[in-house]
């Protein structure tokens, strides 16, 4: 490196920067790779959190904005029951076609069928 | 250490197709980028920062920033031009965040060979007075000169890694020179 004039400004600063143009470190691409790989690991478990918190707040939404529960149906049923409100429980839970279906049909003795039955013939 | 040789075209090309295996997930394609271009990137960080562990950890950054970003990477510069940009942007992000640590010359202190111990203190002397000369510029005056000066880099390349126009890149460069004559000044003349 020039050391004798001012003019030697612009050789000495190409001189004394080039010298550190290139620093090669051993080993440092697979320090990045695994760097990288990390990074992918922390974005996994960024989403799947950010998932499970959304599937939650899914959830209690259902629950607190949703339609009647179980639980409000039970109620609805044991207070008909207990008004022995016979017919409404039917239609409610529809038993009452089901039951009629399940009626066996008895056709009733014709006349002729009766007298003799009667008179023992 | 010598520079690779691979002629501009050509190397711009290897770049692009490691660039697409990145985008993919391909490791081996990261290694082989990373080992082609970290040398130079810590070069250029570590006059920037003026410390070699600070210089890693940003250049770690840059490559993950890159990786990151290979999808979306399109081949509009050079890819050397796009790590510099990104690791400037990382420069003044570390300049916002802190100011600057005093320049070690342990680290880039020249072996004294068969100098004599005199030559070799003027060099270490000058070293230091180079490294504070620099280390006191504005940070883009600082940029432009390291990046013309070390890297070689043309006008219009640093005009792209710096985001700015070229008649800017000019005038830092310009104003950089003067103040390092100005700073400089009283080493020479004591000479």
């Amino acid at each position: 490196m020039s050391l004798n004039s001012q003019s030697n400004l612009d050789a000495d600063l190409a001189t004394h920067l080039g010298r550190s143009r290139f620093v090669a470190v051993s080993g440092f691409a697979d320090r990045v790779v695994s760097a990288v790989h990390a990074y992918r690991r922390r974005q996994i478990i960024r989403w799947s959190s950010f998932a499970t918190s959304l599937a939650a707040c899914l959830v209690a939404s259902l629950v607190y904005f949703g339609g009647p529960s179980d639980e409000s149906l039970i109620q609805q049923t044991q207070s008909l029951v207990r008004s022995d409100e016979a017919s409404q429980l039917n239609a409610l839970l529809g038993l009452a076609d089901d039951l009629s279906m399940l009626t066996p049909v008895v056709d009733k003795n014709s006349l002729v069928v009766e007298v003799l039955e009667k008179n023992d013939i | 250490m010598t520079t690779p040789s691979y002629s501009p075209s050509s190397e711009d090309e290897e770049d692009k197709r490691l660039m697409a295996l990145v985008a993919k997930g391909d490791d081996d394609a990261l290694r082989q980028l990373v080992d082609r271009h970290h040398p130079r990137l810590i070069g250029y960080l570590k006059a920037e920062v003026g410390s070699q562990t600070t210089a890693e950890e940003l250049a770690m950054e840059v490559f993950i920033r890159l990786h990151r970003a290979a999808s979306r990477w399109r081949p509009e510069a050079k890819l050397s031009t796009y790590l510099i940009h990104i690791a400037h942007n990382l420069v003044l992000n570390e300049w916002r965040r802190k100011t600057r640590k005093p320049t070690s010359t342990l680290e880039s202190a020249p072996e004294p060979g068969d100098q004599s111990h005199e030559s070799a203190r003027q060099v270490v002397e000058l070293e230091e007075s180079f490294d504070k000369a620099v280390s006191q510029l504005p940070v883009e005056q600082r940029t432009a000169i390291l990046l013309l000066v070390q890297q070689d880099m043309p006008y219009e390349e640093i005009a792209i890694a710096m985001k700015a126009p070229v008649s800017s890149v000019k005038t830092w460069i310009h104003r950089a020179r003067t103040r390092l004559r100005d700073l400089l000044k009283d080493y020479y003349e004591n000479q």
